[in-house]
């Protein structure tokens, strides 16, 4: 049975903080984390760790949508029919891109960080991703990379470097 | 959406006529400690009831509201669920009903298009529209955060954690198919740093040569700090009332002929080309070469899907010809030169022709965001489709004076008036329309407001 009798009920400032008296001003702070699923994405995460770019492809023969979709769907989103997994090319170009300064709090990666978006053949959408090495330039040859060695598990476990001429 | 079936065109329709009866604004700061979001929404509230001209008091109007619409984009800011019932009860207006809309960026534009809805389906005769925003509880590097909260958390809110960013993809796809010289996007940012100067609600009112702005520090390559949006805390109202009850209220209410949304993909990757929407005036043959693709990164679907049901709604043939003054979405100088082409000021490519022509300026054929936008006043978020729309409707009611130019206006902001004032009174403002805009292009609305 529950103790409902309390010895006295004691007080923890935990996280609390006067910052200033007047306006009265306090500090809350936080510290907890959040449980993600990726879902229906996690072939898409589950192949990075296989040094593969996984997309959807509309299964149904009557849709109208024939190429690839990267970031993946479970859905088409033109018949809302299930997609098919495909492994997607590697190389690609660079659509556009931005070298970030100042980005926000929670950025895993070193700056200046060059942002890319990428055009592959045969998906119809262009991908956000980094450039690893290189300074990026609109038509620039990219090939994609995975981190597996020690991998995050997010959207980070994929760069694209420059395609060396041969 | 790729292809438009018959019914996906329909031009929206106002069962019965919305209009404007007043409008209402906190100053805008980056930090605001002195005032919590309640006492900003009821200073924004006691403004739109009492100095507007209104025929009734403050008792009297609240005896006569049926429905309050509330506007507020991220509830991680304000670190509080179900704010808006607390300013509901701060309003003293429980138990009337309301509804808190969420769009993002576009929160504002489409808060006023669920109280435009209300008021037209005879739902409710008196809706105020109450917008805030409370972005100083956090450092800006995780504001910034919060707002990339608003990107794809699975493939993109990682990539940065930062909009300008995700703009500045854009902006460089934008250059690379349209070069932009980098003096006329930075003449946007002079231009609306310098119109703040002229009001008493803004944040970051500057005198800015071209040069000092592309000196500035690079946020995200193009684009550097003076040509992003501010981070604001503030609060803006409107008052929406049917016919009647408008002419009860006030003897200068302003129509809202339109108010109409577009949407588009969250992520930008996910933007598949298509044929150009074409507005009233764009012929045929205008996009029948266009070599680039659309709406590509340079472009977005949502304004044009916005404007051309506005447009059509409100009776606008050609924006440029018919409108008298303009409220854009300026988060970025980028967005604003992609904005003037998906409204149709200019075609496809040809944006920059807008400022370069002094067009978009004061005196100029469509004066453009007079009110200093979200680069120079504010971006409270929640308020600031609000703002925009107050401030094209006092426009139109020929007040701009009265709700900038007074002393005492500036003085209950702690300011003191410039010397050197400008009055922006659009002379003989018959219409004005305003762009609410989230995300990447992911929802706009677009309002137009006539004088009747």
């Amino acid at each position: 049975m529950a103790r409902l009798s309390s010895r006295g009920v004691r007080l923890h400032k935990k996280g609390l903080e006067l910052l200033q008296p007047e306006p009265r001003v306090v500090k809350i702070a936080k510290d907890y984390f959040h449980i993600h699923t990726y879902g229906g994405f996690t072939p898409f995460f589950a192949g990075l760790l296989k040094k593969k770019l996984m997309a959807t492809r509309c299964a149904n023969r009557a849709c109208k949508e024939k190429r690839l979709f990267l970031p993946p769907r479970p859905h088409c989103p033109d018949c809302l029919l299930p997609m098919k997994w495909v492994a997607a090319p590697l190389e690609g170009t660079i659509y556009t891109h931005t070298t970030i300064l100042y980005p926000g709090a929670p950025f895993k990666l070193t700056t200046p960080c060059p942002l890319i978006s990428v055009e592959l053949p045969g998906v119809c959408t262009r991908m956000m991703s980094y450039l690893k090495r290189g300074t990026p330039y609109i038509g620039m040859k990219v090939r994609a990379v995975f981190n597996t060695a020690k991998p995050t598990h997010s959207i980070l476990d994929l760069a694209f470097e420059p395609v060396e001429p041969a | 959406m790729i292809e438009f079936g018959p019914e996906n065109l329909r031009i929206p329709k106002f069962a019965r006529p919305v209009y404007i009866v007043a409008g209402g604004l906190t100053d805008f700061r980056k930090r605001y400690p002195e005032k919590t979001s309640e006492e900003l929404v009821a200073e924004a509230m006691n403004m739109a009831v009492l100095e507007n001209d209104l025929l009734v008091g403050m008792e009297e109007l609240k005896r006569r509201v049926n429905f309050c619409v509330y506007s507020q984009f991220a509830d991680h800011f304000g670190d509080q669920l179900l704010a808006a019932t607390k300013m509901h009860d701060a309003l003293g207006l429980d138990p009337l009903g309301n509804f808190e809309i969420k769009t993002g960026g576009a929160t504002g534009g489409s808060a006023v298009l669920a109280g435009a809805m209300a008021v037209a389906s005879g739902y409710a005769d008196l809706v105020p529209v109450i917008g805030w925003e409370r972005m100083d509880e956090v450092p800006t590097r995780q504001g910034n955060a919060y707002i990339a909260s608003a990107a794809c958390k699975n493939f993109e809110s990682e990539l940065g954690w930062m909009y300008a960013s995700y703009y500045a993809l854009m902006a460089q796809r934008y250059q690379h198919e349209h070069k932009v010289p980098r003096e006329t996007l930075a003449r946007i940012a002079v231009k609306n740093h310098l119109y703040a100067c002229f009001s008493p609600y803004s944040q970051s009112p500057m005198r800015l040569t071209v040069k000092e702005v592309l000196s500035n520090a690079i946020v995200s390559d193009p684009l550097s700090f003076l040509e992003c949006c501010v981070m604001s805390t503030g609060a803006a109202v409107l008052l929406l009332a049917s016919e009647e009850m408008a002419h009860r209220l006030t003897r200068f209410p302003i129509k809202l002929t339109a108010i109409c949304s577009g949407t588009h993909t969250l992520r930008t990757a996910d933007r598949r080309n298509m044929p150009v929407l074409r507005l009233p005036h764009e012929p045929e043959e205008l996009y029948s070469q266009y070599p680039h693709d659309w709406p590509g990164f340079s472009s977005f679907l949502a304004t044009r899907m916005a404007a051309y049901l506005a447009f059509n709604m409100a009776g606008i043939r050609d924006p440029l010809e018919d409108l008298d003054l303009l409220e854009t979405h300026d988060a970025f100088t980028i967005s604003d030169i992609q904005s003037y082409e998906d409204l149709g000021l200019r075609p496809y490519g040809r944006g920059r022709e807008f400022i370069e022509s002094g067009e978009a300026y004061y005196e100029g054929r469509l004066p453009t965001n007079l009110s200093g936008g979200l680069i120079g006043t504010m971006h409270a978020v929640g308020a600031t489709g609000i703002f925009q729309i107050a401030e094209v409707f006092w426009q139109l009611q020929g007040k701009w004076a009265q709700f900038h130019a007074d002393p005492k206006l500036w003085r209950r902001f702690g300011k003191k008036k410039p010397r050197d004032f400008r009055d922006l009174q659009v002379k003989n403002a018959r219409r004005g329309a305003a762009v609410s805009h989230a995300g990447t292009g992911s929802h706009v609305t677009v309002a137009v407001l006539e004088k009747e």
